[in-house]
């Protein structure tokens, strides 16, 4: 098994991911456009980690932890995923070797209304994994006796079993997702919004429940959300993300302490606190975020940083190891102090 | 509400709507022009003394009971009806009963053979379709799938006389039997199936394009739903994705259309009778249309009116089987 300079165990690679969708032609001999979704992705999991991942709307999270589940065909880089001392690269899997893999790397939806289908049960719908990854035959008594177990873990009663989806509130069907994910016992979980779907009472009860379900079976999640309350509570590391690629990456505490990027410093400001403000300032993006089928050239953000220079217009930023695992992309990172070095570091 | 409460709810219904329009085709029917008794006795009155033709005019008169009043002649047309005795056919001068018969075991049998051929077609090659979405494949079908339905059904039909009947004479263009038939069941239904073919043809091409079409669509509204991908992300085989989890999802809005559709395909068959002269109920009714033989007329549009009721029950007992929501609302 791989491990990196600290000695955490590497559970997933991602390296130079990009995923691309094709957009729809308007005129007939227009050049074939895409909408950059991920440009370029380098970043590792460690085993039994929570990665937060935050950004804005549309800037490319969901479809990263798609693509690390390879639901969309990849379109470049490779995802490595450890497991028993074996590298396996998912993009190189055919579809039999990735469904029985899907039972160590599971997702659950941000949307607890359309993600549970309307003709199944729960224990249908808890079950069926199950019965297709053989880890139960199909009419075995035992599974119900498991699948009960399962519910009753996430906080569902077990006379729910026989009932329907549209039964059921936005909370409980959150759970309902959850409890179908976590049955297959998997390795690595993607919460894609998992709770921000949900009133925020709810919210921190599947929160708790997430963190419970971590510590007793030694899970690895990879928490996407644009709410950064909620990644700050729950996340060892957090990763921030704009317009298809990664800005900063460094441990929770950190990012909050030694914000580098002058995006994140935006982002973090955003916070509502219920202190009085005394000395924090609130920073304002300008402007939307530019289409990712036409991104600014150079650093994306360079047309909505408030310290951006000229080099920022051409030149793409690296990203790079600022720190010990402290990771940006940025050619002017902010000091402690947030004021622009004007100098490269590194 | 239980499922068996809810069938209960629903015939009760159908019977009262089925009693409201009988009384109104009841009433259109004997306020239309022209009088019943002189055209059930026909041509007699040049052969008889007006004294004796008057004679059997009013005793015709009060025989078919035109003498009661409406109300009163209503209960017995309905008494009769449900009876099995649906009157006298002018045209044919026998029981409508005696008459009805054949044709309508024609038309059933056309329909029945094109309906089956049109699912086993349209229902597959609109999931394979939709699941190669935009491919050559699925833009292939496409094209054919519009042609077939944009077509009027006789276009169709004279095509198909002229490639399958004249060109290449491999079909016969109309009857139900060779004449002069004879042979046993086996060769009898061997010769039946030989001159149904080009119908049965024409009827499907029109069925198989609008719901192949129909069927692609729906699933592509499916195959979209996160809950495919869930499906996808919990590691089934591709097949449970599309049968079980996509279809099943796709088939509501399936089972309306294809319920209505066969409804549709008794009175609709009435063009491609007349090009085949098929001796079916579209050809029967026209007739009786055009000769004001009521009875008949009649007749057929109740069994038109049980035939659309019959598929609204059958709508509402797929719905229950399909989606599980129905079986517990109102």
């Amino acid at each position: 098994m791989k491990n990196d300079q600290n000695g955490r165990k590497v559970l997933l690679e991602v390296r130079d991911v990009k995923q691309y969708f094709p957009v729809k032609k308007t005129k007939l001999r227009e050049k074939q456009r895409y909408v950059r979704a991920n440009d370029g992705i380098t970043l590792e999991i460690y085993e039994g980690e929570t990665l937060g991942l935050v950004g804005e709307s549309g800037c490319g999270k969901s479809t990263l932890g798609r693509t690390i589940l390879q639901l969309y065909p990849q379109t470049h880089g490779d995802i490595i995923y450890h497991k028993d001392g074996q590298a396996i690269d998912l993009k190189q899997q055919n579809a039999e070797q990735m469904r029985v893999l899907r039972k160590d790397l599971q997702l659950i939806f941000q949307d607890p209304y359309s993600s549970l289908n309307p003709r199944m049960t729960v224990g249908q719908i808890i079950g069926e994994g199950l019965t297709s990854h053989g880890i139960f035959k199909k009419n075995d008594p035992a599974m119900k006796e498991y699948i009960f177990q399962v519910m009753e873990e996430c906080g569902l009663a077990t006379y729910m079993f026989n009932r329907y989806p549209h039964q059921f509130s936005g909370g409980q069907r959150q759970r309902i997702g959850i409890a179908r994910s976590l049955a297959l016992r998997p390795r690595f979980v993607v919460c894609d919004e998992a709770v921000s779907a949900l009133d925020v009472s709810i919210q921190s009860q599947i929160l708790n429940l997430l963190s419970d379900l971590k510590a007793k079976a030694g899970l690895t999640y990879l928490f996407i959300t644009h709410d950064l309350s909620v990644v700050k509570y729950i996340s060892d590391r957090i990763a921030v993300m704009y317009l298809g690629n990664l800005v900063e990456l460094a441990d929770a505490e950190e990012l909050f302490s030694d914000t580098l990027h002058p995006y994140t410093e935006a982002l973090l400001s955003a916070i509502p606190t219920t202190e009085e403000d005394g000395g924090r300032e609130r920073i304002l993006l300008e402007g939307d975020i530019p289409s990712p089928v036409n991104p600014p050239e150079g650093c994306k953000f360079h047309t909505r940083c408030r310290y951006c220079q000229e080099k920022c217009k051409h030149e793409v930023p690296e990203w790079r190891e600022l720190s010990d695992g402290h990771w940006v992309a940025c050619h002017f990172p902010l000091h402690e102090n947030n004021v622009p070095t004007g100098e490269v570091i590194g | 509400m239980g499922k068996g409460r809810y069938l209960v709810r629903r015939l009760v219904y159908i019977v009262f709507v089925f009693f409201i329009i009988s009384i109104l085709m009841f009433f259109i029917y004997k306020s239309m022009p022209g009088d019943p008794v002189r055209m059930m006795l026909g041509d007699v009155s040049q052969s008889m003394k007006p004294d004796a033709y008057q004679a059997l005019y009013d005793r015709t008169y009060l025989q078919l009971g035109l003498d009661k009043p409406l109300v009163v002649q209503y209960f017995i047309w309905i008494g009769n009806m449900l009876t099995g005795n649906f009157g006298y056919s002018t045209q044919y001068k026998r029981d409508v009963i005696e008459v009805i018969g054949t044709p309508m075991l024609n038309t059933l049998m056309l329909n029945a053979v094109s309906m089956l051929v049109v699912f086993a077609i349209s229902i597959p090659l609109g999931i394979a379709t939709a699941v190669r979405k935009n491919g050559v494949f699925d833009k292939f079908i496409q094209v054919i799938t519009i042609v077939g339905y944009s077509l009027p059904s006789f276009i169709i039909a004279l095509l198909l006389i002229f490639a399958f009947a004249v060109k290449i004479p491999i079909f016969p263009i109309s009857g139900v039997r060779s004449p002069g038939f004879s042979g046993n069941g086996f060769e009898m239904f061997l010769d039946t199936a030989w001159h149904m073919a080009l119908p049965a043809i024409v009827m499907s091409i029109s069925g198989i394009g609008s719901i192949t079409r129909y069927v692609r669509a729906e699933m592509i509204d499916v195959l979209r739903m996160d809950y495919i991908k869930t499906a996808r992300a919990k590691g089934l085989k591709e097949k449970t994705v599309i049968y079980v989890h996509a279809f099943r999802n796709a088939l509501i809005p399936i089972v309306t259309i294809a319920t209505a559709w066969v409804v549709a395909l008794f009175g609709g068959s009435v063009v491609i009778e007349s090009v085949f002269l098929w001796p079916g109920l579209g050809k029967m009714l026209i007739d009786g249309l055009m000769q004001r033989d009521f009875s008949i007329v009649l007749t057929m549009q109740m069994f038109y009116v049980i035939l659309a009721l019959a598929g609204n029950v059958i709508m509402d007992i797929a719905y229950t089987i399909v989606d599980p929501r129905v079986r517990l609302e109102n």
